[in-house]
């Protein structure tokens, strides 16, 4: 090397030696510079992650302890296609195991949505046969691994064993775990529970607690699933003996408002939720007793009568003479039949459901009194029932744009206010059994930690007195009889009102349809069961008295049976000193 | 051929890079735990360290002039295979920077670096006589393009960057003229302004990320970097042993066996560790400037300079990655970085220089 260099090479070693002291400096800043406290902080934050554990959802019983809702394990299955080799040997194990198409399966496998790498074939796959399928894979792994690709994930799902059974009280739940309608929607946050959250480390090797997450709340339904059953197949019974387009069946305690069966037309397999949108056009369809209102025609007459007694307008054995016809606001009344029905007492008015006496009453008492006991009856507000998208109905009143002095008559046989079922039975809870409503209620009890908690009875206030209350018990009995209506049941006392209400449409009402209502309770003397009954659009006969009370009998009697319910004749020999 | 002694053999230079091969190795191992398609680079790299030992042996035991007689076979050889990777579209994929051999991936870039040495050895030799002037500088410029601007289109900017420095570094050493330094620099400065542009948009992305850090991007370009602070800043003094750092072992740190080893070191080991890593470069670059000096003629002196400068301008590149002194580069950390081509080429140059320092006396008594 030439020595003229020599101050050359020491200059590069210089340079050398002085980055070389830069870099240990730049080592030693990154560790003590303010920023390391922030480097740490950052390291210590990617040193665990937050998860959280969702409780299992809680199950649903019936009255009696049967389960209505519970929860399974199901699979969903699916394929790789990247590592899938033998797509004809997937497609056949699959569709043949699951009863599925195989030519279908290799066709979705072969021509998969673009940018896709992972393909469902099927999902809430039972248990069982995910298992037979992961058998068959198991062996072909051992062998030619033709199943490679093939994928299992477990994954919870709600089960409703009972299928259809009370669909329309329980609702169901959603792939996310949310509930929709009925029971599953109102108690949502008490069935799911409380998720916790915890922070878990990412290393491995360090230990952490899984936490302990309680179940979500287990209810315990006031409905009796035996009860439930016999009315849901006699509402499909009489939809189609009476070629009814629609119909619901509530059975309630007019004691305690524990609703013991409630049916509503159509149903739908639960464990089918996806079908939910090919079964109903709009929510309000899903449970007909509380989301539907409609004008319940002559069973609101109960109603009426009970604010014309208890008001003093009338007493049940006062008398008045039909002349077929009442001039109301310009607007003239008229039967049923456009007949006259000559002289009348009370009774008379309710067993021949004469539009042109509870008009009489109502324009006699005032719209002041008549809207008052109304709206102490709950008619256009909600009733607090505790299933999800109850609907208020409507019940106009003077000052409302579109009431007009008519209503205040054909208000009083049903017609122009719209009202749900439930929001009947409630009101008419009044009537059986003192003076006081209560309040439809479908949870019977809440279990959690090993805890019961029971739903007490709700009133829901008494509108008319014990007395007025325990003459139209009698007046609507007796009308029964008197009309020798199709809604007794031999040896059992029954009150009770039918309905049969023309349909609105835009431009007025609908020619030759009605909805047939029926609303009674028996027996009479120790009032254990209500029923309401709501045959939309009958065609057999358009009457309620020919269609809804029938059904009415029909379900007393199964009623009857399963609550062991004695004869009047055998509880008053019992009675007896 | 006269006799063979082994007498001059830097046994210090050799016991250091096994040294510092094996420490790499064990990094490695650590940096790499648990992943599966990683598994089974510690063991390559023990093997490439094995090998790369006999490698020195057996170039240390040939003259290193008998590699300057045949350096056109060389010379012409390299260019072929980085023409290959340049000009076979294979630069569809962005940058292909390797030849599959069997299970083996040979990267020719890193040979390519030691022929450059080679040819500007051979040529500041054969012109130490002629005038400082323009030509003689072009020249030995013309030498290092004709690999250099294969390796450019690969494109692979940190080995230019490399090959221009050690060439830098040699015509320094040759006795360029400060006026042609001043004139080259404004030369690159205009080159460097000019160039960005045509730079690979993933190249731009670094420089400017470098330059201007987004302070929102958690994922993006800037992570790499960031996680390697975080693991430094981490690493304390005695580091968090071996095997238990949590950016290592978790892999927030990526291209921990070969971009960011240092890093992985400094939190496992602490700043001890790495000052130990930066000293072992250090004793090794030392050496070789040992056996520059000792050199019997300007074409050991400069290859030994050549080495040298890749040693020293690779280790400080990578570690100063690491420390977020520099835009991220994908140079090896000498010696340590996982790679079998990289650990090969520069056991080569340190066969090289052994060869160099073992010949330093025209006699042997």
């Amino acid at each position: 090397m030439r020595q003229q260099y020599a101050w050359r090479s020491l200059a590069l070693a210089g340079i050398l030696g002085f980055v070389g002291i830069l870099i240990i400096l730049q080592t030693f800043r990154i560790q003590n510079s303010p920023e390391a406290a922030v480097f740490r902080a950052q390291a210590a934050a990617y040193a665990n992650v937050l998860q959280t554990y969702y409780p299992e959802r809680g199950d649903i019983y019936d009255r009696n302890g049967h389960l209505l809702a519970g929860n399974k394990t199901v699979y969903e299955i699916g394929v790789d296609l990247q590592t899938a080799a033998d797509k004809h040997a997937i497609a056949l194990a699959v569709g043949v195991e699951l009863g599925l198409n195989p030519d279908d399966l290799y066709n979705q496998m072969t021509n998969p949505p673009a940018g896709l790498q992972y393909l469902v074939l099927a999902d809430y796959v039972d248990a069982d046969k995910a298992a037979a399928l992961q058998q068959l894979k198991a062996t072909t792994d051992a062998q030619n691994n033709s199943l490679a690709g093939l994928e299992f994930k477990p994954h919870p799902q709600r089960s409703y064993p009972e299928g259809s059974l009370a669909s329309n009280v329980l609702g169901f739940v959603n792939r996310e775990g949310r509930g929709y309608f009925g029971v599953e929607e109102k108690y949502n946050n008490l069935l799911a529970g409380n998720p916790v959250q915890v922070r878990v480390p990412t290393d491995p090797n360090k230990a952490f607690d899984i936490p302990h997450v309680p179940n979500g709340t287990t209810l315990v339904l006031t409905i009796d699933r035996d009860l439930q059953a016999a009315v849901e197949q006699i509402l499909d019974d009489s939809l189609s003996k009476y070629g009814a387009a629609n119909g619901t069946i509530v059975v309630m305690n007019p004691r305690n408002g524990e609703i013991l069966a409630l049916a509503s037309s159509p149903q739908m397999d639960l464990n089918q939720f996806w079908n939910y949108g090919s079964i109903y056009h709009n929510a309000s369809e899903f449970d007909r007793a509380v989301s539907m209102p409609y004008e319940p025609g002559s069973v609101i007459k109960i109603l009426t009568m009970a604010a014309a007694l208890d008001s003093g307008t009338t007493t049940p054995n006062s008398t008045y003479l039909d002349t077929g016809a009442l001039l109301v606001g310009g607007a003239t009344i008229r039967n049923w039949n456009d007949q006259a029905w000559g002289v009348q007492d009370m009774t008379g008015c309710l067993e021949n459901s004469l539009n042109v006496c509870l008009a009489m009453l109502s324009t006699k008492m005032g719209a002041q009194t008549f809207y008052g006991y109304m709206n102490r009856f709950g008619i256009g507000h909600l009733t607090g029932v505790d299933l999800a998208g109850e609907a208020a109905g409507r019940l106009k009143v003077p000052g409302d744009a579109d009431w007009y002095p008519v209503d205040l008559a054909t208000n009083a046989f049903g017609q122009g206010v719209s009202v749900t079922p439930i929001q009947l039975m409630m009101a008419a809870s009044a009537v059986p059994d003192g003076s006081r409503m209560v309040t439809p209620h479908i949870l019977y009890a809440m279990v959690r930690d090993g805890r019961q908690y029971s739903v007490p009875t709700q009133y829901a206030g008494s509108p008319i007195s014990a007395s007025t209350a325990q003459t139209l018990n009698q007046m609507l009995a007796v009308s029964l009889e008197r009309e020798a209506s199709s809604a007794l049941v031999p040896g059992y006392r029954i009150a009770g009102k039918t309905g049969t209400a023309q349909i609105p449409d835009a431009y007025g009402y609908e020619d030759g349809v009605t909805n047939a209502s029926f609303l009674g309770w028996g027996p009479v003397d120790d009032p254990q069961f209500m029923i309401y009954v709501w045959l939309e659009k009958p065609t057999a006969s358009i009457w309620g008295s020919d269609t809804a009370a029938p059904t009415f009998a029909q379900v007393a009697q199964k009623t009857i049976l399963l609550l062991n319910i004695p004869p009047d004749s055998v509880r008053k020999e019992i009675a007896k000193p | 051929m006269r006799g063979l002694s082994w007498r001059n053999f830097d046994f210090l230079l050799f016991g250091a890079v096994i040294l510092a091969s094996a420490f790499g190795a064990m990094m490695i191992r650590s940096a790499i735990a648990g992943n599966e398609t990683l598994a089974g680079y510690d063991t390559r790299q023990t093997y490439f360290a094995l090998a790369g030992s006999a490698v020195i042996l057996l170039l240390a035991s040939i003259d290193y002039r008998y590699w300057l007689s045949i350096h056109w076979p060389i010379y012409i050889g390299v260019m072929v295979f980085l023409m290959a990777l340049s000009g076979l579209g294979q630069a569809a994929f962005g940058a292909q920077r390797w030849f599959q051999v069997g299970t083996l991936y040979v990267q020719p870039t890193e040979f390519a670096k030691i022929v450059i040495i080679l040819v500007l050895a051979r040529y500041f030799e054969k012109s130490q006589n002629d005038p400082r002037d323009l030509k003689w500088l072009i020249k030995s410029l013309l030498w290092v393009w004709g690999l250099v601007i294969w390796i450019l289109l690969q494109p692979n900017l940190s080995n230019v960057i490399v090959s221009m420095v050690i060439w830098a570094g040699l015509v320094w050493m040759s006795g360029v003229r400060i006026r042609q330094i001043v004139v080259l620099g404004l030369v690159f400065l205009v080159v460097a302004v000019v160039g960005f542009r045509f730079l690979q948009p993933y190249q731009q992305a670094r420089v400017l990320n470098f330059v201007q850090p987004d302070q929102t991007a958690r994922q993006g370009a800037v992570y790499n970097v960031q996680q390697a602070l975080i693991a430094i800043g981490s690493g304390g003094l005695f580091g968090e042993g071996y095997g238990h750092g949590t950016q290592t072992q978790l892999r927030f740190l990526k291209v921990r066996q070969t971009d960011f080893i240092f890093s992985a070191t400094a939190e496992e080991f602490g700043i001890i560790g790495a000052i130990i890593i930066i000293l072992i470069e250090a004793f090794i670059i030392w050496r070789c400037i040992r056996a520059a000096q000792k050199a019997r003629d300007v074409s050991g002196a400069m290859i030994a300079m050549g080495v040298t400068i890749l040693l020293f301008f690779q280790g400080a590149a990578n570690i100063a990655v690491n420390l977020n002194l520099i835009p991220v580069s994908g140079l090896p950390l000498p010696f340590i970085s996982y790679g079998g081509s990289g650990l090969m080429s520069l056991m080569i140059g340190v066969g090289l220089v052994e060869s160099v320092v073992m010949r330093h006396k025209e006699l042997e008594f």
